[in-house]
């Protein structure tokens, strides 16, 4: 026992947990520190939900203890743990939509708060101690990401916690927001609270945490300061070998036009007007609600929208419903991975095969074996990891997921690909792998529709940005000229003026 | 035994059999214990009869159970594809009652086979209905569609009340030829009875739909992601057409098989139905969750339904308990599925 002095909130000795077939902990240490923020980072699958969720209690471990805040923890359940003073909050924030904003910071607590008043009253006083002004008495369904993070902090600060676990925090943030994040850890680091943050963006780990552990095939590979680590060096650690470059060279293949979308228009849309070019990767920046989504939907017919005109090579095409949009030679990855790209209990094989029935079929009847090919081809091709083709695609880790979904695509060769946070979630190593993608898919001649709140992808991949604030196209820039301030002082709608 | 375990492994996209999987082993581990589980409870359920009542192995008692097995398996066979598509239809009482109406009047009039052919239509129009009011009004969660195929169920009811004004119809009142009929009803191919060997074919033809049609996975993948698969180029809504009406058909065809055994039709014979169906669909093992699922399984989710309510008929226990077993049941398949899934 060297290091439980008092000024350890948290102290993992020798944790083990193993699931059929997998050794997802294998003897972790780690001490973490009374008022610092403790980043974790590793790529998925490297053991950090595991842990945390043997922390709060969903798992338990095999073998090692735990002590936190001095006493040592065998069994507890999330609510226990939440109790004694240690939350988490999931990357899908687990707040009740339908209910208000105080009502999530007490929920199940009304009566001790003294009433609705009380719950209020008290949901208030929290709220403003981080800065945040919603109303109390807002639905949660109405917030913005942040906002709603921002509830779910409170509600962590409403048991007195003295350690809070944020997992993935910063995933669907935008620029402004991670600032406000930025203050709301400045503020609870003040207040002595223990933050654990994981992240998969390194930027982050280095703005906002003193110390750093990279954890790697389910053990904690190092621990140190910040200051005492590299960028390269913990990417390194990461992935178990170095990583050059995080971004391969960016495609230089833009030729004709290819695609022409003309005025598209809907409560949120206003007159959404560009080209897109063979090889070419387009850019959308925008914070999280400015309509980027919302436009490549209503280019891939998802939503129902009316009114506009879409031009390929010249002709016009009718575009009502997805079925249409793939027979133009268009491809999409939404941006939720498990709920709208994923048939998650399905094998990675259907999953995959899911957009390319006419090639494995005849007379309306599947042929296994062609099936079996094509899912397998792309396995390869695309170096999904997974141990056969025929497990539920849920059992793999988020970056062989999304290459499911890309390989699904790849199969009818689009000549159009919208993707849409390709790389949310997803580690290092993959991201990479699907940057290579992407350069490969124009160097063919496809095009490409990036959105992706992570500037320095857009910055690094796409040969052209269009910025989109509030419904509208506020200005168009090329990275390789425009600096990242540039873009998002358009992206926040205060830039020169338009296209 | 081997073959009916290897079509179910089938029956799921993902394999049964998944080896090195992290949960794959576990998962058909599960897997099969269900699928044990219906047919240890069938035998159990046939021994502990046999033993108690004699009466149970009589041919004639075995008989019974083959006519009673007739309608309930071909409406749940339909029922089987909504589930699997991930939703769910509480109008097929309704349909029963009108298409046995609509049907038996009209052997008089128009002869045997116009009769039963229009009687399959209606089957079919109403489950053609059922997903033009689900996919007009937008209703996309099992939930609405419960309670708007639940409205419908009244509503086609209402219509085979009005039809035959509330009155029931016997084949003695027919004098036009009705061989067809009584030849579902009653007749033998063979050594099989004729409803016996429809419910054969019936399973072939959906079983091979199940596996090896495109519709057969788009109704599988609408099931277990209807946003995924639409995004990926499926034609959601053609499947939501697609499950409802052949259940509305399946369903036109048990009511068709049971009306010819009891020889009459009245315009509530198909009460009931809806639960027996959902209650043999769950307990055969297809999830309410959508996405898995066999006609295989519900086969034996029928027969376990059937011959539960034969053995309690022969063991004299009252109906109203009986009904009480039958809700005790679902409640349990339904928990045993939600514990699979965790």
């Amino acid at each position: 026992m060297e290091a439980a002095g008092a000024d350890v909130i948290l102290s993992i000795r020798d944790v083990c947990k193993t699931f059929p077939g997998v050794r997802a902990l294998d003897g972790v240490s780690v001490d973490v520190k009374r008022g610092t923020v403790h980043g974790i980072v590793g790529e998925n699958g490297a053991g950090k939900s595991t842990l945390m969720k043997i922390l709060s209690g969903v798992y338990e471990k095999d073998s090692g203890t735990v002590h936190f805040d001095g006493q040592r923890i065998e069994r507890t359940t999330p609510h226990q743990s939440m109790q004694s003073g240690l939350a988490i909050i999931y990357q899908e924030l687990n707040l009740v939509n339908t209910m208000s904003v105080g009502e999530n910071v007490f929920l199940g607590r009304f009566r001790e708060m003294g009433g609705m008043r009380g719950t209020h009253a008290r949901a208030r006083e929290i709220l403003d101690s981080i800065g945040c002004k919603v109303s109390t008495g807002r639905l949660v369904s109405e917030l913005s990401v942040s906002e709603k993070q921002m509830v779910e902090i409170a509600k962590a600060l409403s048991f007195q916690s003295k350690l809070i676990i944020m997992d993935e925090p910063s995933s669907s943030l935008t620029g402004e927001e991670l600032v406000e994040l930025a203050k709301i850890i400045q503020q609870l680091k003040e207040q002595g609270i223990s933050i654990i943050y994981i992240s998969h963006k390194l930027a982050e780990i280095f703005e906002f945490c003193d110390v750093v552990s990279v954890m790697r095939d389910g053990r904690i590979i190092d621990t140190k300061p910040k200051t005492a680590f590299t960028r390269n060096e913990l990417i390194a650690k990461m992935v178990g070998r170095t990583i050059e470059n995080e971004y391969p060279p960016r495609p230089q293949c833009v030729g004709a036009p290819l695609m022409e979308v003309r005025r598209i228009n809907t409560r949120k849309l206003h007159d959404i007007s560009f080209t897109l070019h063979r090889g070419e990767i387009l850019g959308l920046v925008g914070l999280v609600g400015a309509g980027r989504t919302e436009i490549v939907r209503a280019l891939f017919g998802a939503d129902k929208v009316r009114g506009h005109e879409v031009l390929i090579d010249g002709k016009p095409v009718a575009i009502r419903t997805p079925q249409d949009a793939k027979a133009a030679g268009l491809g999409f990855i939404p941006e939720d991975r498990k709920l709208q790209g994923l048939v998650l209990p399905f094998s990675v094989e259907a999953n995959i095969s899911m957009a390319s029935f006419k090639k494995f079929s005849r007379l309306g009847f599947i042929r296994k074996s062609i099936e079996r090919a094509i899912a397998a081809r792309q396995v390869k091709a695309l170096k999904v990891k997974t141990p056969s083709a025929r497990v539920p695609v849920r059992n793999l880790s988020g970056g062989n997921q999304q290459k499911c979904i890309v390989g699904r695509w790849l199969e009818i060769s689009p000549r159009i690909f919208i993707m849409d946070e390709p790389t949310r979630g997803i580690d290092v190593g993959a991201k990479y792998e699907i940057y290579v993608l992407m350069k490969e898919i124009a160097e063919r001649g496809g095009a490409i529709i990036l959105i992706s709140s992570e500037l320095p992808e857009v910055l690094n991949m796409a040969n052209r940005v269009l910025t989109i604030f509030e419904g509208r196209i506020t200005g168009e820039l090329l990275p390789e000229k425009a600096s990242a301030d540039e873009i998002m002082t358009s992206a926040l709608g205060m830039g020169r003026g338009a296209a | 035994m081997q073959e009916m375990n290897s079509a179910l492994g089938a029956g799921t996209p993902d394999g049964s059999v998944a080896p090195g999987a992290r949960r794959g082993a576990l998962r058909s581990t599960a897997t099969l214990a269900q699928d044990y589980l219906v047919l240890v409870m069938i035998a159990v359920l046939v021994l502990i009869t046999a033993a108690v009542e004699p009466k149970f192995l009589l041919r004639a008692n075995l008989v019974n159970i083959m006519r009673q097995f007739g309608p309930l398996i071909m409406v749940s066979m339909g029922m089987t594809f909504v589930i699997i598509g991930g939703f769910i239809d509480l109008s097929v009482a309704g349909t029963i009652n009108l298409v046995a109406v609509v049907t038996i009047s009209l052997i008089q009039p128009l002869g045997q086979v116009p009769a039963l052919l229009i009687g399959l239509a209606i089957g079919a129009v109403c489950g053609l209905l059922n997903a033009v009011v689900i996919l007009s009004s937008g209703a996309l969660t099992q939930a609405e569609a419960l309670f708007l195929t639940f409205g419908m169920s009244t509503v086609f009811s209402a219509f085979a009340l009005l039809y035959s004004h509330g009155s029931t119809m016997h084949f003695w009142d027919i004098e036009a030829s009705k061989s067809v009929f009584e030849g579902i009803g009653g007749g033998n191919l063979g050594p099989l009875s004729v409803s016996f060997v429809m419910f054969l074919s019936c399973l072939v033809v959906l079983w091979i739909f199940q596996e090896k049609t495109v519709e057969g996975r788009y109704i599988r993948l609408t099931g277990g992601n209807k946003t995924a698969a639409r995004l990926a180029g499926v034609n959601v809504s053609r499947a939501i057409v697609l499950i409802y009406t052949l259940c509305g058909f399946m369903t036109g065809v048990g009511a068709i098989v049971l009306f010819s055994r009891i020889t009459t039709a009245a315009p509530v014979i198909g009460a009931g139905y809806e639960t027996n169906a959902i209650l043999a669909v769950v307990v055969g093992g297809t999830t309410l969750l959508g996405g898995k699922g066999s006609v295989v399984r519900t086969v034996m989710g029928v027969l376990l339904v059937i011959l539960m309510s034969n053995c309690l008929d022969l063991l004299n226990v009252s109906t109203y308990l009986q009904v009480a077993v039958k809700g005790a049941i679902l409640v349990l398949a339904i928990w045993l599925d939600n514990r699979k899934r965790v």
